[in-house]
């Protein structure tokens, strides 16, 4: 709670300091305080009571997620220096506005009563959709942002509308009260299932699943990359821990674990298949982002089968398999800036050409990260993958996990296809210029993925 | 207070459900098929009213203020919201002159 507190007065701190035209000292100071309030959660790990009246309360798993989501954005902050070097005017209002997004992320992981569901989601977006359209006089940007609101207001509608209906039937917006209401009952009621079909669409959009994923590309793509990078990180992490929290309340009735499968294979397909034909890297990467959903959502799918408390291991392997990629996805998208600045804002897929005979250390960290993607064995993706694997057949969804293999082999194949663009001499040369700053990020990202791959018991 | 909460239980609960859910589909249909932004803008909000109208009519038949808060919510939220979205559209008014969807279509797959 402390921390929470800490996040949103730190934000309006950074704000004051850019009133004070101050800008070199942002980042510094969004990172001393983000390490604080790390520091804050991890001293809060015993506390385990609900706070504010029990609708939020910092357990285990959300304070795992909190932590997660901290050392991300402090990875982001790192690469905010040198990516806002050349912008000299609302540098401030855009680390602040990332700060109060992480604070929804943090009520998103902690919630207890759907009231604060529809909170946490509201703070986490509403800074997004002006951080999408951060470069002002960019069109894409502008439409980015546009899309992403009227997207994310209509998502929140449905969200909304689940919660009245679940509210109608239990009398409380507290997720005790569901789970009960659902052993109670058994789910056979008809306002109960479109209750939390509807809440799940809503949940869907967010953490962008098949059918509701369109706007995820056009999004990612129009937005500036540092946003970019947020969005395909801290965003997912929070989308999916809140997705777990309702998930594993309600224990999954076979209607719902009916969708469920559909939407896990959906997300899977499409993600995968529409990735292989992306020359943009920008487009390329949301898809991915989308296939990973798939997989995510393959791992909340094997909470349905399993015992009440084994939802733990669960929670476990999304915390894992969302900061592995988290971190290869921030490694990335920097190389993908540098490469970008090399060849003149071009973003197809080639701008990584000549990497290799320039910067052989990067096209090595390139490499890790993008196998991790692929998921090849002795890079933390594999393990996370791997796990995924084993829940969702431990839960007995053999034929969707089968299907699951079968797309990542299908998706290792247009991560090869940039990783050999980096190893490819370019037909003229083309200079890299990496500040410190920059590869230090690169480098803790590779180096990160590869020893979680190798001792994954870390996290 | 309380005869409000009578005078809500009048009408049968199932009649706001379909009244809601009639309203909901206006403003889901309407942010669908309309070209005019700000006319989306205004089905959203309907969406949300609608809503709201479902969850004072729960309140007063669970005798439960907990819903009138939620309302008060999504109101401050809802506004919020708007603001943002509205502040985007001046935004794209602009740079390209225009408050139609097709403004919305540079980037593609």
């Amino acid at each position: 709670m402390s921390a929470l507190i800490l996040i949103s007065v730190l934000g309006v701190l950074v704000l004051y300091l850019g009133l004070f035209a101050k800008k070199s000292w942002l980042a510094p100071v969004g990172i001393l305080g983000l390490l604080g309030a790390i520091a804050l959660f991890y001293t809060g790990w015993h506390i385990n009571h609900p706070l504010l009246g029990g609708m939020v309360v910092f357990d285990r798993f959300s304070i795992g997620f909190n932590i997660g989501m901290a050392i991300i954005t402090v990875l982001i902050f790192l690469f905010g220096p040198d990516y806002y070097a050349r912008k000299e005017h609302h540098v401030a209002e855009q680390y602040a506005l990332m700060l109060f997004a992480l604070v929804g992320g943090f009520i998103l992981t902690s919630y207890s009563s759907l009231l604060m569901l529809f909170l946490g989601i509201e703070i986490l977006s509403i800074p997004l959709y002006i951080l999408a359209g951060a470069k002002k006089h960019s069109l894409r940007s502008n439409e980015a942002s546009f899309k992403y609101f009227l997207l994310g207001a209509f998502s929140t509608a449905f969200l909304l509308m689940g919660i009245a209906l679940l509210y109608g039937i239990t009398g409380s917006f507290h997720l005790d009260a569901l789970a009960a209401h659902m052993t109670q009952s058994g789910g056979s009621d008809l306002m109960l299932n479109f209750g939390l079909f509807f809440v799940v669409t809503g949940l869907a959009f967010k953490v962008g699943a098949v059918p509701f994923h369109f706007w995820v590309p056009d999004v990612y793509q129009g937005s500036p990359t540092l946003v970019m990078t947020f969005m395909a990180t801290v965003v997912k992490m929070a989308g999916f821990a809140a997705f777990f929290r309702f998930i594993d309340m309600t224990g999954m009735p076979d209607a719902l674990a009916r969708i469920m499968v559909l939407l896990t294979i959906a997300t899977l397909l499409v993600g995968n298949v529409i990735a292989l034909k992306q020359t943009n890297f920008k487009r390329l990467m949301a898809y991915s982002s989308v296939s990973h959903s798939g997989f995510l959502l393959l791992a909340l799918l094997s909470d349905h089968g399993l015992e009440a408390g084994h939802g733990m291991a669960v929670g476990h392997t999304l915390l894992y398999y969302t900061f592995t990629y988290s971190l290869a996805t921030i490694g990335l998208l920097i190389l993908f800036t540098i490469a970008k600045r090399a060849n003149n804002g071009a973003e197809h897929n080639n701008i990584f050409q000549g990497l290799f005979a320039a910067k052989p250390w990067l096209a090595l960290c390139a490499l890790a990260m993008f196998l991790s993607l692929a998921g090849i064995p002795l890079t933390a993706g594999f393990v996370a993958k791997y796990q995924v694997f084993l829940l969702a057949i431990g839960a007995g969804w053999l034929k969707v996990m089968l299907f699951g293999v079968l797309m990542a082999l299908l998706g290792i194949y247009y991560y090869i296809m940039v990783v050999r663009e980096v190893f490819v001499r370019p037909a003229h040369t083309v200079t890299f210029v990496v500040s410190p700053l920059n590869w230090l990020v690169i480098s803790l990202c590779a180096v990160g993925v590869l020893v979680l791959g190798v001792w994954p018991a870390l996290i | 207070m309380e005869h409000v909460m009578t005078a809500i239980r009048v009408v049968p609960l199932d009649s706001y459900l379909v009244l809601s859910f009639l309203l909901f589909s206006i403003g889901m249909v309407g942010a669908l098929v309309r070209r005019n932004v700000i006319i989306v803008i205004m089905c959203l909000e309907l969406m949300l009213n609608s809503v709201n109208l479902l969850l004072v009519a729960f309140s007063a038949y669970h005798s439960d203020p907990g819903a009138q808060i939620m309302v008060f919510f999504i109101m401050l939220v809802a506004a919020a919201e708007v603001t943002v979205g509205l502040s985007i559209l001046v935004l794209m008014k602009r740079n390209t002159d225009s408050v139609d969807m097709n403004i919305l279509n540079r980037l593609k797959w």
